[in-house]
């Protein structure tokens, strides 16, 4: 029994944790999804740090003026219903591309499009408590263009 | 009374734990306990110091590229933490724990099975650190993770929550080895050592535990606190929510501070008794020492927004808080003039027990005194976050904790092992160690005043802190060298060392009069103190008296004061009750990371377990209430 | 043993004291009233606390010394416990007036820290994110703030007012040269009042930690004469020129691309708020919060890679085609 235990620790530190991995530099792919099942998707949308820095960029570029927690319809993005298909490559594209002359396309860089594309498909899954609590500590964050001063 | 053979081997039939690894489950005897805590905590030491090493070198370069700042934190915040929860205050209770009964004349602490399960539950913080790094989900947000950037949304995962969960478990395992070591202190000191007769090392154990018992409550509050806020949305630390920032760093410190002098208190119990063996005559001004010590104790509660002088608070504190803080001076110093009077009265002899004793004298007095510089209010705002406090914190942790350690450890060691540690390599130790450490940590006031700020991973060329840096890495690469041959030195001397017999430096307290290595009983009978060094009694001899039964496991309760012994005692024998407690509240500390739930699934194997701990195995008495006999 | 190596320690010391004496980010070479009251206060208390080591290690050398040459019997000595029992009431005594005097030292200085308050002062807000700082005078006048990033600069002879707070979690604003630190707590509003009284450019760093970058979380302070000062603040306050040549107007239309959304430029639609003001960039001594020169080479280094500068920064790495990344660099060094 304590063979069996030992292994099993042991397999756990080697394979890490790759939820909880923190890559900060430059190792970034700096070209969209090649479809749904692009392999490079696991690290973005598997990993808690990287979900977490979509959240940040959802605030400083503006998207959470628009796409508050009460918003309804298409704006609403936490009820997992999906205009294009829920698949990365899906909403990938639909900020890039499908949010008319806002053009994230071209004003979002490849690594933050990643990022919020990973946190935007993560959202129905959080708990409303902790989007408000969230949402509470981040009030003094920038929001696109306006911010509202230091907390 | 003579000691016949046939009483030793009953003695030893009753004390003995199982063989193999059920009686390594099992024991309850406080020095095996005490033996695993201190063979954890050298080895945590260790692991501590080799990623103090790997920041140092990191530092030792401007602009240094080698350690990217993600693992830079998590090194910094991995030794701060090992060095304060799992290092520092466990040995102090380690030591506690094996020291105590054997300086009362007892045969093992108050709660026997209660010492096993704060081993066990103190491993389970280790793990829960150790193993999560291995796993690469390290806290990286220093040993005091202040919130907002600990709290829900600057810190993604569960970093955070590791750091707090480990905290719930070595401060649970930290009030469990205090209530035992004040219970013991208390209730089992052998007949005729009054309050007035008992030994410095045992009042410092004493207040350390008070102080341990009534300062842990407030950590554990707040990260609880913090990992409900991460958990389950609470708004404790959220300021738009109507939650206060600054309530963590109260509630925090209110532990924080109190819990360096817990660590510092146990280091004069030791200095207190290695002075007075080493200088060879009782130790001057008993009564301002434990009276210095109540002061400490009593002070520390009362200095915690020291940690909190930048933080903006009304200027109307800073005052006070900058006298109380500086007051603390007052009997710390005066512990040390009572420490060098003793030599100064004494014949002083230079073993490495005293070496160290040297060695704390002339650091934490280092220490204490740039405490006191950063104990002003307003120069503080200077001094803190930058190296200067770095060095401050250093200088009294290692000179006023760990020097005064090792060297218990090597006074002690010849009654733990029976054997003498090498005289030479111990001076080689503390000559590397001590000498070391000064180089390491003095240029480190410098950097401070030149500027340098505190948990930075990199820093620009053209400052000109690289040379200080550069002699503070040489500095702490020969402490640990130093450390390397201390515990070599430890190693090899188990094996070959000269053996000691039971007193081989002519100490004064009881625990010089068992056998060496003390067998698992103890003593054979229970002395008789009159004076306050009972092993010199002023020549005469040590009286001692039978009446404990030696068929079952008794111990002596006797009252608070005047130690007049009360009753005979069942002492607990061993059990794997205390494993099963600990593995099940473990888990429960370790689900409630992941889903609150687990408090209250948790909740009920902890209650099996204890209902298994604390099922009755004796008939009730059948004799009537105790009284206490005239 | 311990001696020989104090010792050299103790002869190197002022030699490396006198090294960073004169630095641009240090509490030893004090340019402020703030840094002055507190520099005076280092000196009582290292004097005291050095002349108080010195005695404790001539206590233990006397001790070690009289206690070889001890000749009396084994036990204590009562004429020796009297004259121990004399000397520890008068090292109570001697301790406490020590801290008095210490305490009365400090009671001082923190009074002349705030002796400013409640005069009149120019207020400048101060905000840290992670990992830069948002920098905002008040103009008198108009009531309006000015924004500016990572550079601060103080009028000689006159007092600031630094209202500080935090956008995120706890920073620590400070200058050691001109005055002590105080923390940006979020939730709170924190005071700070800087009085520069040496002209010349110092250093600041965040000195709470703060996250991944805090090690790169630096600003520069330039104190200035009275008049130049208004100069300097006159010229924040204008919108940026427009573009005078071809590549700068290029680098201008590459930047309404990516750096618009989180960069603000006055005078053109560059409005995004997550980021520093980049509207009076060139002006600046130094760029990503002290972490480079602001230099031509500074300037393509982080836009480039900011990355591998500052691993973790929020700035995201831009993959611009050489020739639009030269021009936008080009048109950042015109934003005087």
């Amino acid at each position: 029994m304590v063979r069996g235990l030992t292994i099993v620790l042991i397999a756990a530190c080697l394979c890490g944790c790759s939820k909880e991995a923190r890559d900060l530099g430059p190792s970034l792919p700096q070209t969209r999804p090649v479809d749904d099942n692009d392999a490079r998707i696991t690290a973005y949308q598997d990993n808690l740090y990287q979900v977490s820095q979509g959240g940040r960029y959802f605030s400083w570029y503006g998207c959470s003026s628009c796409h508050t927690d009460t918003a309804k319809g298409d704006l609403n993005l936490t009820d997992d219903r999906w205009h294009s298909g829920s698949g990365f490559a899906h909403v990938f594209g639909s900020i890039a591309d499908r949010h008319g002359r806002l053009g994230f396309g071209a004003r979002v860089p490849v690594e933050q499009l990643w990022q919020l594309t990973a946190y935007v498909r993560d959202l129905p899954k959080h708990y409303p408590e902790k989007r408000r609590r969230v949402e509470l500590d981040q009030s003094s964050e920038p929001q696109g263009s306006s911010w509202s001063g230091p907390q | 009374m003579t000691r016949d053979q046939d009483r030793l081997d009953r003695l030893d039939a009753t004390w003995r734990d199982a063989p193999g690894l059920w009686g390594f489950l099992t024991t309850v005897d406080h020095k095996r306990i005490a033996a695993r805590y201190i063979v954890t905590a050298l080895l945590l030491m260790f692991l501590a110091g080799m990623l103090a090493l790997d920041m140092r070198l990191q530092l030792s370069v401007p602009e240094n590229t080698r350690m990217s700042p993600q693992l830079f934190n998590e090194s910094f915040s991995l030794h701060g933490s090992t060095m304060l929860f799992l290092v520092s205050v466990p040995a102090m209770e380690a030591m506690a724990f094996w020291l105590v009964p054997l300086m009362l004349g007892a045969r093992n602490m108050a709660f026997p099975r209660l010492g096993a399960f704060s081993y066990w539950l103190y491993l389970g913080g280790v793990l829960t650190l150790w193993i999560a790094h291995a796993m690469d989900i390290t806290p990286d947000l220093g040993w005091f993770e202040y919130p907002p950037l600990s709290g829900p949304s600057y810190s993604p995962g569960h970093r955070a929550d590791i750091w707090a969960q480990m905290i719930t478990f070595t401060e649970v395992a930290a009030l469990a080895a205090s209530v035992n070591v004040a219970a013991t202190i208390l209730k089992m000191r052998p007949p005729g050592m009054t309050l007035a007769r008992m030994p410095v090392f045992l009042w410092a154990m004493l207040i350390a535990s008070i102080m341990t018992i009534l300062s842990m409550p407030s950590i554990m509050l707040v990260t609880s606190m913090l990992i409900a806020d991460r958990l389950v949305s609470t708004h404790f630390f959220s300021p738009a929510g109507g939650g206060d920032v600054l309530l963590f760093q109260h509630l925090f410190w209110f532990f924080g501070h109190p819990e360096v002098y817990i660590i510092f208190i146990p280091a004069t119990g030791f200095i207190s008794s290695i002075v007075e063996t080493f200088s060879k005559r009782p130790i001057f001004g008993h009564s301002a020492l434990v009276m210095s010590l109540m002061s400490i104790g009593a002070l520390a509660f009362g200095l915690w927004v020291h940690h909190m002088f930048a933080v903006g608070l009304p200027q109307l504190g800073n005052g006070f808080y900058t006298a109380a803080s500086m007051a603390i001076a007052v009997p710390a110093g005066l512990q040390i003039f009572c420490w060098i009077g003793t030599m100064w009265a004494g014949r002083p002899w230079l073993a490495t027990p005293m070496l160290w004793v040297l060695g704390f004298v002339a650091t934490f007095v280092v220490g204490g005194l740039s405490g006191v510089m950063t104990a002003s209010a307003a120069l503080d705002l200077q001094l803190t976050d930058t190296y200067f406090v770095v060095a401050h914190l250093h200088y009294v942790l290692i000179g006023g904790g760990i020097f005064p350690l090792f060297g218990a450890f090597c006074y002690w060691y010849p009654k733990a092992t029976g054997r003498l540690m090498s005289e030479r390599w111990g001076q080689i130790a503390f000559a590397l160690i001590v000498g070391g450490f000064n180089l390491g940590f003095f240029p480190m006031h410098l950097l401070g005043l030149m500027g340098m700020p505190r948990r930075v991973y990199t820093y620009p060329a053209g400052m000109g802190w690289e040379t200080l840096n550069q002699v503070a890495t040489a500095g702490s690469a020969i402490a640990v060298l130093g450390g390397l041959v201390f515990v070599a030195n430890a190693l090899i001397s188990y094996w070959r060392g000269a053996p000691s017999g039971p007193d081989p430096w002519g100490g004064s307290t009881l625990e010089w009069a068992s056998a060496s290595p003390a067998p698992s009983w103890n003593v054979a009978y229970t002395p008789v103190v009159d004076s306050l060094t009972p092993m010199w009694n002023d020549g005469r001899p040590l009286r001692a008296m039978d009446g404990i039964a030696i068929e079952r496991r008794e111990v002596l309760v006797t009252s608070v004061t005047d130690a007049t012994p009360l009753y005979r005692q069942l002492s607990a024998s061993p059990s794997i009750w205390p494993l099963i407690a600990s593995l099940a509240v473990a888990a429960m500390f370790l689900g409630s990371i992941f889903t609150p739930w687990a408090v209250a699934i948790g909740a009920v194997p902890i209650g099996a377990a204890l209902i298994g701990w604390f099922w009755p195995t004796r008939p009730r008495a059948s004799t009537g209430p105790l009284r206490a006999r005239s | 043993m311990v001696g020989t190596a104090m010792t050299r320690l103790f002869a190197m010391l002022p030699f490396l004291l006198l090294a960073g004496c004169d630095g641009i980010q240090t509490p030893l070479s004090p340019a402020g009233d703030q840094a002055s009251a507190l520099h005076q206060l280092l000196m009582l208390m290292t004097i005291v606390c050095g002349v108080v080591y010195g005695v404790v290690l001539v206590g233990i050398g006397w001790s070690l010394w009289r206690g070889h040459n001890h000749t009396t019997a084994f036990g204590d000595t009562p004429g020796d416990d009297r004259r121990l029992s004399r000397g520890l009431w008068t090292a109570a005594a001697a301790i406490v007036i020590g801290l008095t005097v210490l305490v009365v030292g400090s009671f001082i200085a923190d009074r002349a820290l705030f002796a400013t308050r409640g005069k009149n002062a120019m207020e400048v807000r101060v905000t840290g994110h992670q990992w830069w700082w948002r920098i905002e005078y008040r103009d008198s006048t108009t009531g309006r703030l000015i924004e500016t990033a990572n550079e601060l600069h103080l009028p000689l002879g006159r007092t600031t007012r630094l209202t500080l707070g935090s956008a995120d979690v706890i920073h620590s604003f400070w200058v050691p040269n001109v005055s002590g630190k105080i923390d940006m707590i979020p939730g709170r509003r924190n005071t700070l009042d800087l009085t520069p009284r040496h002209l010349g450019w110092f250093r600041g760093q965040c000195s709470e930690f703060c996250g991944a970058q805090h090690a790169h979380m630096a600003f520069d302070v330039k104190v200035e004469s009275p008049a130049a000062f208004d100069v300097w603040l006159a010229t924040q306050t204008r919108p940026a020129p427009p573009p005078l040549d071809a590549v700068a107007a290029r680098g201008q239309a590459v930047f309404a691309g990516p750096c618009a959304a989180c960069h603000v430029v006055r005078g053109t639609d560059a409005s995004g708020r997550a980021g520093p003001d980049l509207t009076h960039l060139a002006s600046r001594h130094s760029i990503a919060a002290g972490t480079l020169p602001m230099t031509r080479g500074g300037l393509q280094g982080w836009i480039a890679q900011p990355q591998a500068l500052k691993p973790g920064t929020s700035m995201p790495a831009v993959s611009l085609a050489p020739a639009d990344a030269d021009a936008v660099a080009h048109y950042l060094e015109t934003l005087r």
